[in-house]
Formats: structure tokens, C-alpha cells, sequence
């Protein structure tokens, strides 16, 4: 049987066989400080700089140039891009109709000097006359209407999460969980207005995604901290402990997750808008790297601390020291199985009392007061903490 | 229960492929967005020179038009003078003509006595008894025999008392009656809110370009019009009405706050706001039929013998929409519409409330092609890389499950062939288009779902660590992982559902995919992944191999 009781050396073995012991409670103060610092610079940055909203919210300059064999989008394209406006931002459609064919070119609104250079540029590469090049201002596409709704809808939505997550779970995790929420949907915004990229309505889906991603990761987080809650009823662990626990075996979870969610995005991002060449892929698929790896990041340094330090206000107090270096090691892997951690010296009867042979450390503790029982309870090897251990199979016959 | 699994996990492979089967059969596909595929483009311009400020009005209120008759995600702005709306995923001209001929003036006129229509009654064409209704009503009909307009019946129903006849609808103040009697005209209601002559109509006729648009064929009896500007007009269920000339427009209404509500009484009711600054135009009408003046006499008996007060027509293209009964005398803010509806009819008259807010007219100019927007590349780009990526996350998983990876490469085909399906019957059903943001966020749904599988997997990892078999790790690390997964995938799909049915535009689009591709999710880790994983988990295969880095013990 293959039991994983021995700690491996190097910090990638013990990662990889869940048996890692970082204090993630206790880097909280330089997890949040840094979430604040960001919150801040986009409060800041939005504040002076605003967000560069695009052709779709506040309308802008178009074209109808007649469409011909020598002239197409692509051309409309290059003709944009030699007059140093970019076609991120711009939108080239040809329109044809029974009696017209035409490429119609948006872009954001630019001064009158420029889109008469960009008529005459137009006219020219078409071979047509100037006059044929119709000019005009073009609205928004995406009117007040849609932003109401949608901030109405999420804001319900919001509350909904909220009494969800804190009947599943409690209110202080839907807390901590909008929290970690808010801080993701900043840092994407603040990328945004720090850097200056235009706003497509595909970036507000972006954020969206965001949002929904977050919430996702926080959730999962949480449930193995909720379940370990449980785990510890019995002995009254300190929440940090629990929380720090939690977050080390949830560990490998999070970064295979991590993995497998940002490949493709990465993917997008070099491959599609890098060496493909699809301009449209490239802001969108950036906003969604850097939701994610905020989403990631929140969930363990954002939204945990801020939980444990929720919980550590109330009930009850902590009764020693954090655990850390091995006996968090201990207690990471002895939890990491199903079934309920109870006090070996207190209830003794219920099948998994200490034998006190395999465990100096339990000997060590036996007998002492009750707290050290608890925690030795804690620190007691995995295989011990089965509530019905593996017993070989019956040869049954059938 | 090894009999259960098997039932499941073959259930469901053959139920997707078989839905994926369908769907390719017959040719059905999701319905790609305006950025990835273009779509048709119609041109709406103004009947008469209209502000900036009006135009964008009635961009919002066309896209919301759209919206409501199942056209999802139009791209609606103004260009110079125009409104540009570009529908994706329509492909017949007469189909995107038909969905955006959503304009028209709402008008608000009293109804009269019949004898005011009297000089319509020695037209030649009317029926000799003074049957009003005849072939010579507005029917609109386009070039290839489809009615788009109101029909009014051939005369079947001789309208000699037509308001008697059909008076069900009446109406009552959800308020307090204001008790104050307006009468004098009101000088907010503009002037292009009075009648329109029956030159209106045919305005329709004036399309130029008329290869591009159903060609329209306005049939308008030019002397029916009576005493006074008194004019007989259909009504939808076929009657006519006498009605005196219009006094205020729809827009004496809240833009969009009409609804449907169930009435006091069971049947259905429809609630509109009026304007404040509509509100004097409207309580003007209201007063005067309430009072029975002769510019909006009694017509018809109540229940009790005496005379009813007069009835507000609401008229839409010269076609009654709806001719209630005015019972109180002014009106503070909500004017509740009551009657024997139907939910259609009330439905109907929620739109027309809506719609009549338009505050200028506009007409179909040209339909034309639209290209995608995204450029032709974006979609194969955006495939290609996320293929890319996703084959680098499945060589991730192999190298760190082994084995176990298949059984995730699996779902994810199943999962993938699930979505597919969905978003092309979804497509199929409401128009929803699939843009490049869309396909997008699937690529990003990948990694919430192979996440299912990691929780899944990390937790047998633990638990076969710690010395449970696999055959025992796996039943108990799924009931686990499914608490943690549908937790967190609830939370996505009620976003979904909320912001599906409150949000309008791309929003709605996005959480349309976000709802499918987490249901997609929650249905195969059920019945997929835990029949797969506990079979395999069960069976000879694993033993003796690495899954996890973990060498598979015998049980």
C-alpha cells in the first residue's frame, strides 16, 4: 500500500504530494495591503483618467466609401493605420445593397482637419471623387438603457450570491467572497484606465467573466475551509489554523485550476492576436488573464485572511500559537481525508484513539491538559484519523 | 449499482452524441454574431427632419422593440441622420424588414357619434346600409401574399354602433382621481401629434427603393372622412369605429412603462405611466369624455341604463387598438386599462403603449449585407488558439494524472459536443448569437470545467495518501467534490438566470453561454464523470499503475 506518510525534500515533492506547510494566515498584512494598493490606483487612476470608452459607447466619425474590386476592408484597414489611427478600436463592415456596395469605416470621433484628411485618404484609395465619400457622425450603439439594466441585474444578482452563499455557507464568507469579488473586477478596471485600453462592449463581457470566475474560486476555497470547520468542531481549532489548513490543501487544486483556466487564455493572447493576428482577440483576452490571476490571487490572499479575521472576532479565542512549519505539515496531511478530527484522550472509545506507539509526539502530549490533547489530536498521523480505516477487502462470495 | 453506472455513463454518451447527431443532421448551428459573421443592415430613416436627441430616443426604443420580438443582440445606432440597425443571424430581407417595422404614431382620439361620419356614408363604396367596413380599409400586404398589416374583415360585422358593441374595455384609475377638470388644450403636446389625414398612411408607399422592400400595396378610402375630421377607422377585431380628430400622441405616455397585470377582477389588465408633462394632454381627453362632451360623446348604456361616459380610442397606423371606456375624470400618473383581454391582446396593447412613444416616425430605406466586423480571421483565430490551449492544458493533466486524464479528455468531448448542441438548439429557438465574446468565454468555461475534475482528483489524491483504496477513495471524494461543485456552479448559474432575464444586448448574450456551459458542466460531472471514475476506479485496470504520481494499490 502506498501511503504517503514520509515528507518529501524539496518544496515541489512536498507540493505535489499535498504535505506543504505555508502560513498563508500569516502573510495576510502584505496579501491585503498590496489588494488595497491596487484598489487605490484604480480609484485613482479612474478618477483622474477615466475609462477610454469605445466607438460603441459614445459614438464616433464614419464612412461610407463605394466598395470596388481594389478597394475592400482590408484596404480601409491600411488606410486608417497610414494616418496613425488604429483599427483596435475601429470597425470596418462592407454594407451591400441591390444598388450599393460600400465599406463603411467607424472610428472614434477624431477633429474635423483629420477626418477631412481621412475623406480625401479614402477617396483617393478607392479612385473615387471625395464627394462620393459620405461622412457622418454615428451614435452609440449601447445606450443608457443597457448599462441601467445590467447594473440593476447585477446588483440583484449580488444580493441573491449573498443570501446564497450565506445560507450554504455563512454571511461572513459572502463577505469575504463579494470582497475578493469587488478586488478583481478593480484590478481588470484598473489595468484598463492605468493603461488607457478602449472599452468594447466584449471588455464589459470580460469583466463579467471575471466576476462569475472569481466567485468560482472563492467558492471552492471556502467549501474546504467550511469542511475542515466541521472536521474540527470536536477539538475547537482556531480558525486560523483551519483557514491556513484549508488554503495548503487546496493548494494543488488551485494551481492545476489556475493552469488549466489560463492556458487558453494565454493561448488567445500570444497565439490568436500574437502570430494569428486578430487585433480583437488581443485587450479582451488580456482582460481576462489578469481577472483571473487577480481571481486566483484574491481567493487566497484577499478573501481567506479576510474571513479568518471576520471569524477571529467572534466566539472564540485562540488558546495558543498558530500552528506552523510541521505541525501545520501534520495537520494539513492528517486532514486530508473524510471524517471528523475528535480528541483522542476525550473520546478515546470511538475506534481511532491513539495507539501512542507510532506517534512520539502523541506520547508526548498524552496526558497533559486538555488543550495539548486537542492539539495533539490535530498533529496525529493521517491513517489514524479514519473514521472506519481501510480494512482489507472480504473475500464475499457472489 | 456497478449495472447504475454503466446505465449512466453509456446513457449519456449516447444521449449527446445522438443531440450532436441531430443537430448536424439537420443542419442546425448556432447562429454566429454580427462581429464573427455580419448579418443584414436596414437603413430607418425619419419621416420629417428629427434632433439628434429624438433619433437616439427612437434607437433606444427600436432596439428595445427588437429586443421584445426575439431579435438578440442588435447593433441599433444612429449615423447622420439615419438609424442603422444591423440584425445578426437574419438572413431573409423580408424577415429583418419585418422586425424592424416597429415605428408608427400612437394617437389618442376620442370616439364620436357614427352620424359624424355620415359623409363617409354616401361614399359609393360603402355598403348601402352604412356598413363602414368594407375591402377599401388599410390593408397592407406584401408582394408575396403575406398580410404584415392589420387586417380588417370583409364587413362581416356591420359597425352601426360600434362602440355599444365592443366596449368591454374599461378603464379605471389605479389612483385617486385628481378631481380637477382640464379642459383646455394642452401646449406640451406637440404639433405633429395631431391627426395625421389619411396621407399619412400611405407615406409607406414612398419607399424608394422597392426591390429591397416588400412592396406595399395602401388602400385608403380618401372620403371617409366626415364631419369635423371625423374619420371611420378598423378596429382589430374587426369593427370600425367613428372617431374625431386625434388630440394627443403616445407620447403623452412613460416611455416602456407599460405592463401586463393580472386585474382586480381575473383577467388581464395593462398599466401605463403618463408623463408629467403628458399627463394635462391625456387628463384634456379624459376630462371631455368623462363630462360626455359632444367632442367625445356618450356612446352606449351602462349596466345601469344610464348613459357610459365616452371611450379614448388608441389608434396605431389607423388601426384601434383599443377603444376604453374613460370612467374617471383625470388621471394622476397610472391609467390602468381593463377589459376582456386575452394575454395576446393584452400583450399586444403593452407593445403598441410602448411603441407609441416613438417620437418621430421612421421607415425602412434599403436592407443590405453587412460583413463581419471582427474581420473574417477573428473566429478562426480564436479557434485555432483555443484549440492550442486546450490541447496544452490535456498534455498538463496527462503528465500529472496519467491514467485518470482520460477520463477528463472524455468529458471535456462530451462537455464540448453538450455545448454545441445547446448553443445551436438555443440558436435555433431565440436567436441568440454566439459573438467573438461568447466564444470566448466557452474557452474560459474550459478552465472552470476541467476544474471539476481537478477538485475531484486532488481529493481521492488525498485520500489514497492516507491509505484508502482507490475503489473506497472514490465514491467518498465524489461526494465531496459534488457539494463543492455545485455550490460554486450554482452561483454562476443563478448569475445566469438573473442577468438573462433582466439585462438587454450583449449582456443577456453572455449570460445566456455562461448558463449553458455551467449546466453543461454540473450534467456531465454527474453523469459522466462519477459513473467513469467510479467504474474505472472499481475495475482491474488502474491497479498496479501511476494515477495521481501515485502508484494504484491492489484492493
Amino acid at each position: 500500500m502506498s501511503r504517503g506518510d514520509q515528507i518529501a525534500s524539496t518544496g515541489l515533492g512536498r507540493l505535489f504530494r499535498g504535505q506543504t506547510a505555508i502560513d498563508f494566515y500569516g502573510k495576510r498584512r502584505v496579501g491585503l495591503t498590496l489588494a488595497v494598493i491596487v484598489v487605490v490606483v484604480t480609484f485613482a487612476s479612474l478618477f483622474t483618467r477615466g475609462l477610454n470608452l469605445g466607438l460603441d459607447f459614445e459614438g464616433g466619425d464614419a464612412w461610407d466609401v463605394p466598395a470596388s474590386e481594389t478597394f475592400t476592408a482590408d484596404d480601409a484597414g491600411e488606410v486608417l493605420e497610414d494616418n496613425g489611427i488604429s483599427t483596435v478600436g475601429s470597425r470596418i463592415q462592407r454594407r451591400s445593397g441591390d444598388s450599393t456596395d460600400v465599406i463603411t469605416v467607424q472610428i472614434e470621433e477624431v477633429s474635423r482637419e483629420q477626418a477631412d484628411v481621412l475623406t480625401n485618404a479614402f477617396a483617393e484609395r478607392a479612385g473615387v471623387d471625395s464627394e462620393e465619400v459620405g461622412f457622418s457622425f454615428t451614435s452609440s450603439t449601447w445606450g443608457s438603457e443597457i448599462t441601467d439594466k445590467a447594473l440593476r441585474a447585477l446588483v440583484i444578482f449580488l444580493i441573491i450570491v449573498s443570501i446564497f452563499i450565506s445560507i450554504r455557507f455563512e454571511y461572513r464568507m459572502a463577505l469575504a467572497a463579494l470582497a475578493a469579488m469587488l478586488h478583481d473586477v478593480l484590478v481588470v478596471v484598473g489595468v484598463y484606465t492605468v493603461f488607457g485600453f478602449e472599452v468594447t462592449p466584449a471588455t464589459v463581457i470580460a469583466f463579467l467573466t471575471i466576476l462569475g470566475y472569481s466567485l468560482y474560486d472563492t467558492i471552492v476555497v471556502f467549501d474546504r475551509v467550511q469542511e475542515n470547520e466541521g472536521k474540527y468542531a470536536g477539538i475547537r481549532m482556531p480558525y486560523q489554523d483551519i483557514v491556513n489548513i484549508s488554503m495548503n490543501q487546496v493548494l494543488m487544486r488551485s494551481i492545476n485550476t489556475s493552469l488549466s483556466s489560463i492556458l487558453p487564455v494565454v493561448s488567445l493572447l500570444l497565439i490568436g492576436s500574437g502570430i494569428l493576428g486578430a487585433v480583437t482577440l488581443r485587450e479582451f483576452g488580456l482582460a481576462l488573464l489578469i481577472g483571473m490571476i487577480s481571481g486566483i490571487y484574491s481567493s487566497i490572499f484577499v478573501a481567506t485572511p479576510l474571513l479568518a479575521g471576520l471569524k477571529s472576532k467572534v466566539g472564540r479565542k485562540a488558546r495558543r500559537e498558530r500552528l506552523t512549519g510541521d505541525n501545520l505539515r501534520a495537520a494539513v496531511i492528517g486532514s486530508g481525508v473524510t471524517g471528523r478530527v475528535a480528541t483522542a484522550a476525550a473520546g478515546g472509545s470511538d475506534g481511532h484513539g491513539h495507539d501512542g506507539d507510532d506517534d512520539d509526539r502523541t506520547d508526548r502530549d498524552r496526558g497533559g491538559r486538555d488543550d495539548d490533547a486537542k492539539t495533539a489530536a490535530v498533529l496525529a498521523p493521517a491513517g489514524k484519523l479514519l473514521t472506519h480505516p481501510p480494512r482489507p477487502r472480504k473475500k464475499k462470495r457472489r | 449499482m456497478k449495472r447504475r453506472l454503466w446505465i449512466s455513463l453509456i446513457g449519456t454518451i449516447v444521449a449527446v452524441v445522438g443531440a450532436l447527431g441531430g443537430n448536424l443532421a439537420t443542419g442546425n448551428e448556432p447562429i454566429l454574431g454580427l462581429d464573427l459573421q455580419g448579418g443584414l443592415s436596414v437603413i430607418l430613416a425619419p419621416e420629417e427632419d428629427a434632433s439628434a436627441d429624438d433619433l437616439i430616443v427612437v434607437r433606444d426604443l427600436v432596439r428595445s422593440s427588437l429586443e421584445r420580438s426575439g431579435v438578440a443582440e442588435p447593433d441599433v445606432r444612429v449615423q447622420g441622420s439615419n438609424i442603422v440597425v444591423d440584425l445578426p443571424g437574419v438572413k431573409d430581407k423580408e424577415e429583418a424588414l419585418r422586425s424592424v417595422s416597429v415605428s408608427g404614431i400612437v394617437e389618442l382620439r376620442p370616439v364620436v357619434n357614427f352620424q359624424d361620419c355620415a359623409g363617409a356614408l354616401t361614399d359609393p363604396t360603402l355598403t348601402a346600409d352604412g356598413t363602414p367596413l368594407g375591402s377599401d380599409q388599410v390593408i397592407t400586404v406584401t408582394e408575396d401574399g403575406v398580410v404584415t398589416g392589420e387586417v380588417a374583415p370583409q364587413g362581416d360585422d356591420p359597425a352601426v354602433e360600434p362602440a355599444v358593441d365592443e366596449a368591454p374595455v374599461d378603464e379605471v384609475p389605479s389612483s385617486e382621481p385628481a378631481g380637477l377638470r382640464r379642459s383646455a388644450p394642452d401646449p406640451t403636446v406637440p404639433d405633429d401629434s395631431t391627426a395625421p389625414d389619411d396621407s399619412a398612411v400611405p407615406d409607406d408607399s414612398t419607399v424608394p427603393d422597392d426591390s429591397t422592400v416588400p412592396e406595399e400595396e395602401v388602400l385608403q378610402l380618401p372620403s371617409n372622412v366626415g364631419v369635423n375630421g371625423a374619420e371611420f377607422l378598423p378596429t382589430l377585431d374587426g369593427g370600425a369605429v367613428c372617431l374625431g380628430p386625434s388630440q394627443a400622441s403616445g407620447e403623452v405616455f412613460e416611455r416602456d412603462s407599460a405592463s401586463v397585470a393580472l386585474g382586480q377582477l381575473g383577467g388581464f389588465s395593462v398599466n401605463v405611466e403618463l408623463r408629467n408633462d403628458g399627463q394635462q394632454a391625456w387628463n384634456s381627453i379624459a376630462t371631455q369624455c368623462f363630462n360626455r362632451q359632444p367632442t367625445c360623446p356618450s356612446t352606449g348604456i351602462d349596466q345601469n341604463g344610464s348613459s357610459r361616459p365616452g371611450q379614448i380610442a388608441i389608434v396605431l397606423d389607423d388601426i384601434v387598438q383599443s377603444a376604453p371606456v374613460v370612467n374617471v375624470p383625470a388621471f394622476d400618473e397610472f391609467v390602468s386599462i381593463t377589459g376582456q383581454f386575452s394575454q395576446d391582446e393584452a400583450n399586444g396593447l403593452t407593445d403598441v403603449l410602448n411603441r407609441g412613444a416613438f417620437p418621430v416616425e421612421v421607415t425602412p430605406q434599403e436592407t443590405r449585407t453587412v460583413s463581419a466586423s471582427a474581420g473574417g480571421d477573428s473566429l478562426k483565430a480564436a479557434i485555432i488558439a483555443g484549440l492550442i490551449g486546450l490541447s496544452l492544458v490535456l498534455v498538463f493533466l496527462v503528465l500529472y494524472y496519467r491514467l485518470l486524464a482520460l477520463v477528463i479528455i472524455g468529458g471535456l468531448v462530451v462537455w464540448g459536443m453538450t455545448v454545441y448542441s445547446a448553443a445551436a438548439f438555443v440558436s435555433g429557438a431565440t436567436n441568440y448569437a454566439l459573438s467573438l465574446a461568447g466564444i470566448t468565454g466557452i474557452i474560459v468555461a474550459i478552465g472552470v470545467t476541467v476544474d471539476s475534475y481537478v477538485v475531484f482528483f486532488e481529493r481521492m489524491k488525498d485520500e489514497i495518501r492516507n491509505g484508502r483504496t482507490l475503489r473506497n477513495a472514490a465514491p467518498r471524494s465524489f461526494k465531496s467534490t459534488w457539494r463543492t461543485i455545485w455550490s460554486a456552479d450554482l452561483v454562476s448559474v443563478i448569475g445566469a438566470l438573473i442577468l438573462f432575464s433582466l439585462s438587454v444586448g450583449s449582456v443577456r448574450g453572455f449570460a445566456l453561454y455562461l448558463g449553458i456551459t455551467t449546466l453543461c458542466d454540473l450534467i456531465v460531472c454527474f453523469f459522466f464523470t462519477r459513473p467513469a471514475v467510479l467504474l474505472l476506479a472499481r475495475s482491474k485496470f488502474m491497479v498496479g499503475k501511476r494515477a495521481f504520481g501515485l502508484e494504484v494499490a491492489s484492493s
